[in-house]
Order: structure tokens, then sequence, then C-alpha cells
């Protein structure tokens, strides 16, 4: 029986298609026939790992609501409609397995693994009615759930690459922009494509200030440099923005722009051939909201053109994106520590729209001790919810 | 054949287990976050056009230009083809955009057929727009949909490296019958944009398994060679011949090639630890 439905198989299902195809239309019949028959006695719940047979015929799913355990499962699906059909395992409108293209009198089989919900089950055309399947938690599941795997990160690490891809083109767009600004003397254009620039930089930084070399080419402040703004190391953006706003001219900036593109085109190829690992995201988040909080907020950054806020918030943004892409990961393991972390990032987010007025931020000179002090509390409070993540999904 | 494979497979395993010298090869996860990003920008730029190009086949529906939205039938469809892995993850989007009259009690006639296919119906087997409008208009939200669903969709990896034999098994069950466009007779751009959906996946992960299976990715690779060969026999200016001008010498050399590369490719996903 398990050899005519080859659930017992370790080969893939689509060896087993091919393999039909080139069996004969009787031996299916008997596939067909011996899987039904092993329908009939397949009443109750399925442990995982067993096959599990659904024939479907008059328009629904025979058995019509399944339960199995979490983990692997074979389901054999045996197409006794008129019609070709394809069999679909849904959460919602996604669609989690499938078998496509199951000719009438045909059965096939799919191999799922499973986490515990509730899914549903397509019965032959698009508009019969469906059934049900019912996933219970097992051991492994449970296990898994409380300490994901790294294969469990590797959609969130992808996507997160797709984001310092996008970023780190804008990147470029925005600072090829301002050094074409820069170069034709158009102070205005220029300061917009400076704000358009910061915001991505911003946007990705817990990464990019991993590159001290640019890091320290790109971003550095004044303050740190021995002669300020008239030293050599004073370059990339904050003295764009000296000149720009200070000096309120494009002129003798041109090296600057040059210079600021060819390090932001870096930083983007070498952003690209990161190899992140799972816990650096939750803890490049930590460091960034740490610092900002510690040291940024109370000072600026931003002396010359005041717009501390809007780069706090691009941080801000950034930071939001990578607990999103954790959430689906970590929320079973640590379901307190990412409510925490999202009541906080909203606390932080709430506090800046706050200051916000009908035409943006206003001038951080602008903004008083006390408004800032409050900014930095919130914004520690979201780098202490942060720092708990990687302990509790257990990644120290 | 399989007997081979078998046997080579477990002759690996035992000189794997004999030879405390010899690495079985092990690909990390990490490894594929790099192919998975790049597959997600591909689908994503192709999500993009098909939005763009829907527009325009759309525009002309409705503009009642039967002769223009013929011609742009074949090709607005190519990108949604590309990335059939990733856009029927959408179980609702995919059955408003390509479902077949099949999938309907009431065939052509049932108000749930609708997307290409319907207009595809009318344009070709009715010669006409009429009453396509809604049809135009509910493709086209659709698509503008599909499109944003996908910028928020986290790829799941095994649904991207299991994609590559499900186009090749796409292309063996509907396109060389010539099921899938049965009024416009255009498989063959549909089979080809399958194909090099299928391709850029292989070759995304390619560098992966290049070193370790070698005769693996050399017969994928003459596979895919031998498909693209022949396909190009029947390229025109702008697009692809219609599928009964495809030979019956042609059609199985196609048919041998893609059944072997669904065969192959099933396997990838095991290769690269994602079963």
């Amino acid at each position: 029986m398990s050899q005519s439905t080859g659930s017992a198989s370790p080969r893939p299902a689509s060896q087993k298609l091919m393999q039909l195809a080139v069996v004969g239309a009787a031996a299916l019949v008997v596939a067909g026939g011996a899987a039904f028959y092993y329908a009939s006695k397949n009443v109750k719940p399925a442990a995982a790992g067993d096959a599990i047979t659904v024939t479907i015929k008059n328009g629904a799913c025979d058995p019509n609501a399944i339960t199995v355990a979490a983990g692997p499962s074979t389901f054999t699906i045996v197409n006794q409609s008129d019609r070709a059909l394809e069999w679909e395992i849904l959460d919602g409108v996604m669609v989690i397995e499938e078998r496509e293209n199951i000719a009438p009198g045909i059965s096939q089989t799919l191999q799922a693994k499973l986490k515990p919900g509730d899914y549903e089950i397509t019965c032959g055309l698009l508009n019969n009615p469906r059934g049900t399947l019912h996933v219970t938690p097992s051991a492994v599941s449970d296990a898994e759930a409380a300490r994901p795997a790294l294969r469990a990160y590797l959609g969130p690490l992808a996507e997160f690459q797709v984001f310092l891809v996008t970023q780190g083109n804008s990147l470029v767009k925005a600072s090829q922009s301002l050094d074409a600004a820069i170069k034709a003397g158009d102070l205005e254009k220029a300061k917009a494509a400076y704000q358009s620039a910061r915001v991505p930089y911003k946007q990705i930084e817990p990464m990019a200030d991993q590159f001290a070399d640019l890091h320290n080419a790109i971003d550095p402040v004044a303050d740190y440099l021995e002669k300020r703004e008239q030293d050599p190391a004073f370059t990339g953006f904050h003295r764009i923005e000296y000149g720009l706003y200070t000096q309120k001219s494009t002129a003798g900036l041109e090296n600057y722009s040059t210079k600021l593109l060819a390090d932001v085109t870096a930083l983007k190829d070498r952003i690209r051939g990161l190899r992140i690992s799972p816990e650096q995201i939750a803890k490049g988040a930590q460091r960034l909201m740490a610092s900002t909080a510690e040291t940024k907020v109370a000072a600026g950054v931003d002396h010359y053109a005041q717009t501390d806020l809007s780069d706090f918030e691009a941080n801000v943004a950034g930071v939001s994106r990578m607990m999103a892409l954790l959430k689906p990961v970590a929320v079973t393991a640590a379901p307190q520590v990412v409510g925490d972390i999202e009541l906080r990032l909203t606390d932080v987010s709430t506090e800046l729209k706050a200051l916000r007025g009908p035409d943006g931020y206003p001038s951080y000179d602008g903004v008083n001790a006390d408004t800032r002090k409050v900014l930095s509390q919130k914004m520690q409070a979201l780098a202490d919810a942060i720092g708990k993540l990687n302990a509790a999904v257990g990644l120290e | 054949m399989k007997l081979k494979l078998t046997l080579s497979a477990s002759l690996f395993a035992l000189s794997a287990a004999i030879l405390p010298g010899v690495a079985v090869a092990e690909v990390s996860p990490l490894d594929l976050v790099q192919p998975i990003a790049d597959y997600k920008i591909y689908v994503s730029e192709n999500s993009e056009k098909l939005v763009a190009d829907t527009k325009a086949f759309t525009d002309a529906v409705k503009a009642g230009d039967v002769e223009k939205a013929k011609s742009l039938f074949g090709a607005t469809r190519m990108s949604y083809e590309a990335i059939e892995p990733i856009a029927e993850l959408f179980s609702d989007l995919d059955g408003s955009i390509d479902s077949r009259a099949d999938d309907h009690e009431l065939a052509e006639k049932d108000p749930g057929f609708t997307g290409f296919h319907r207009i595809e119906y009318g344009l070709f087997a009715q010669n006409s727009t009429e009453g396509l409008g809604p049809v135009a208009d509910q493709l086209m939200a659709d698509v503008t949909e599909l499109n944003k669903r996908i910028t928020d969709l986290t790829l799941p990896p095994e649904k991207v490296v299991g994609g590559a034999a499900v186009l090749m098994e796409e292309v063996a069950a509907t396109k060389i019958s010539g099921e899938e466009d049965r009024y416009s007779h255009t498989d063959l751009w549909d089979f080809k944009a399958n194909f090099d959906g299928s391709r850029k996946i292989f070759d995304l992960v390619r560098p992966l398994i290049e070193k370790d299976e070698a005769a693996f990715v050399t017969k994928v690779s003459a596979n895919f060679d031998a498909v693209d060969t022949t396909l190009a026999k029947y390229k025109t200016a702008d697009g692809y011949e219609l599928y009964d001008k495809l030979s019956e010498d042609d059609r199985k050399v196609l048919a041998a090639a893609v059944n072997t590369l669904a065969e192959d490719l099933s396997t990838l996903r095991g290769k690269l630890g994602l079963n």
C-alpha cells in the first residue's frame, strides 16, 4: 500500500509524478483504489509523518476536516472528480503547499512541513467549499518555536539584504544628484539632495557604521576632530552640510561631493557582500539606538542644518524595519520581548511625530533640553527592549 | 538512470563515511541569503513590469482596440509567468488573475472566470472587447495589489528554490500541451517566461553547488541550453510563433528536456538543505 502511493519513499514527490506518468493507466487506477481503501480506514487524527489520504469527488474533500500533528506530513490526493484539479493548503489567502494538475482518476502525493495552526484545504473548483486542516503542536514544533533554527532566519535575512540594497541604491542616487547640484552651483537643489541622501544613510546606519573607514569618511562630526571644521579629515555629509547651510554656498564643495559619491558607492557594494548573521540584526539596532540616546540626542550632530529630528526618524524607521523582519521568527519564542519592543517603538515614533509641525520638523536648536531628555529616555528604553531579544530567542 | 543516481549517491555517502578526510558538502543557511535576496529583487522587477505592461494592455482593451490588445497579450503575461512560484502563493489573486475556464463550474460562462484568460477568451475566441471593461479594471487592480503584496512578502526560501522545478512542471503540464493559452495559442511566450524564471533560480544557487555537484550542474545546464536553443527557433521580431507552428519533433525535444529538468530540479531543495 505505502509503495503504491509512495508515502514511505524519501524521493521527492515530483519524481514520483514522473514515475506515475510512465506507468500504465491500469496501475494508476489500482493505486487510486488502494489509496481510497486506505482513506476509508484512516479516520482518526494522524500523527506527524503519517500519510493522510484526501479524496475529492462531488465538489468536496473526504475527509473534509483533518487533524495532524505539527511537522512533516504526507498527503495523498485522489481525484475522483471529472476535471483536473489543484489541491492547496491555505493559510488565509496564502498557499502553504500545493499540487497542481491532478488529472481525473489520478492520485498524487504532497509533502508538507506544517506549523501548528488552523488551515484550509481546497476541494476542486475555485468556488467549491473548502475543508479544514487543524495542526496541533508537537514536542518538535514546541522546541523549534522556543529556539528557532538558523534556517528560520533565512527569509528575514534575505529580506534585510533587499532592504539594505534598496536603501543603498537610493543613497547612491541621491548622492549623484547632490554631486551634480554642487557642480552646477545650485544651492537649493543641493540642499534638497543632501536631505534626500541622509534618509537612506540613516536607515541603514546600524550596518553602515560597521565599516569604520567608510563611516569616518562619510559621517564624521567636526566636534571629534582636532581642528574641527578646518580639519582635513572633516569630509563627507557634515562637511557638505557646513558649506551648504553655514557658508550658504556650493563653492569649494566639489571635491567633497565627488568623494562622498565614491564612498557611498563603495559602502553599497560592501553591504551587498556582507554576510549578516541573525544576532547582528538586534545587536546593530540596539547599539544604534543606545548611542543615539546617550549622545546624539543631547548635543545633536547636524550643527549647520539642524535637521537632527529627520535623522532620528530615519534611524527609527530602519530599526522598525529590522524588528518587523525578526518578528515572525521571534514572536512565538519571545512574545513579551517582541511586544515590549513594539510598544517602545511606538513610544519613540509618537514622541517624534508630536514634534512635527505642518512644515515638517522644527530646527533642532529650537528643541529644548527637557524635550531632548524625554526623547533620549524613550530611545534608551527602546534600546533596552531590543537588547533582550537575542537571549530570548536563544541567539546568545 | 535513476538507479545510477541512487547508486552513486550511496557510494558517495559510503565514501564520506569511511574516509574521514572527505568532507560532506553542506550548504549553510547563511549561504542562501544572497541568492534569495537577489531573487526577491528579480521578482520585484518583474511585478513592477507586470503592472506597467498590464496598464497598456487593459487600456487597449478598454479603448476597444482588439488588435492592439491581442498584440500585447502574450508579452504582458510574461512577467507574471516568470515569477509564478511567488505570484501563485496568493491564492485569491492567482484565482482572479490567472484561472482557466476549467477552474469554474460554468466554464467560460462563469461570472467568477476573470483575469488574463477571460480577456483572452473575449479577444481571441470572440474577437471582441465587449463586456471586458470591468474585467480589465479588475485585472489592473489585482496586479497592482499583487505588486504591493510581493513588496511586503518575506519570500519562503523553500518556495524560491522549489520554484525552479515548479516552473518546469508547469511547462510540462500546461505549455507542452498548449492547454494554457487555448484561445490565443501564445503558449510559447509563457513557456519562455517559465523557462527564464526557472533558470534564474538555478543560476542564483548554482555557485553553492557547483563544486560538489558538478555533474548535476552540467546536466541541468545542458538541458536548459537544449530548451533555449529549440525555443529560439520560434522567436519572431516581437515575440514567439503561435503554438500550432511548433513541429512535432521540436515538441518532443522540448518535452523530454523539460521533463528531465523538472525531475532534476526537484532535487535542488534537498541539495541545499531546504527539505
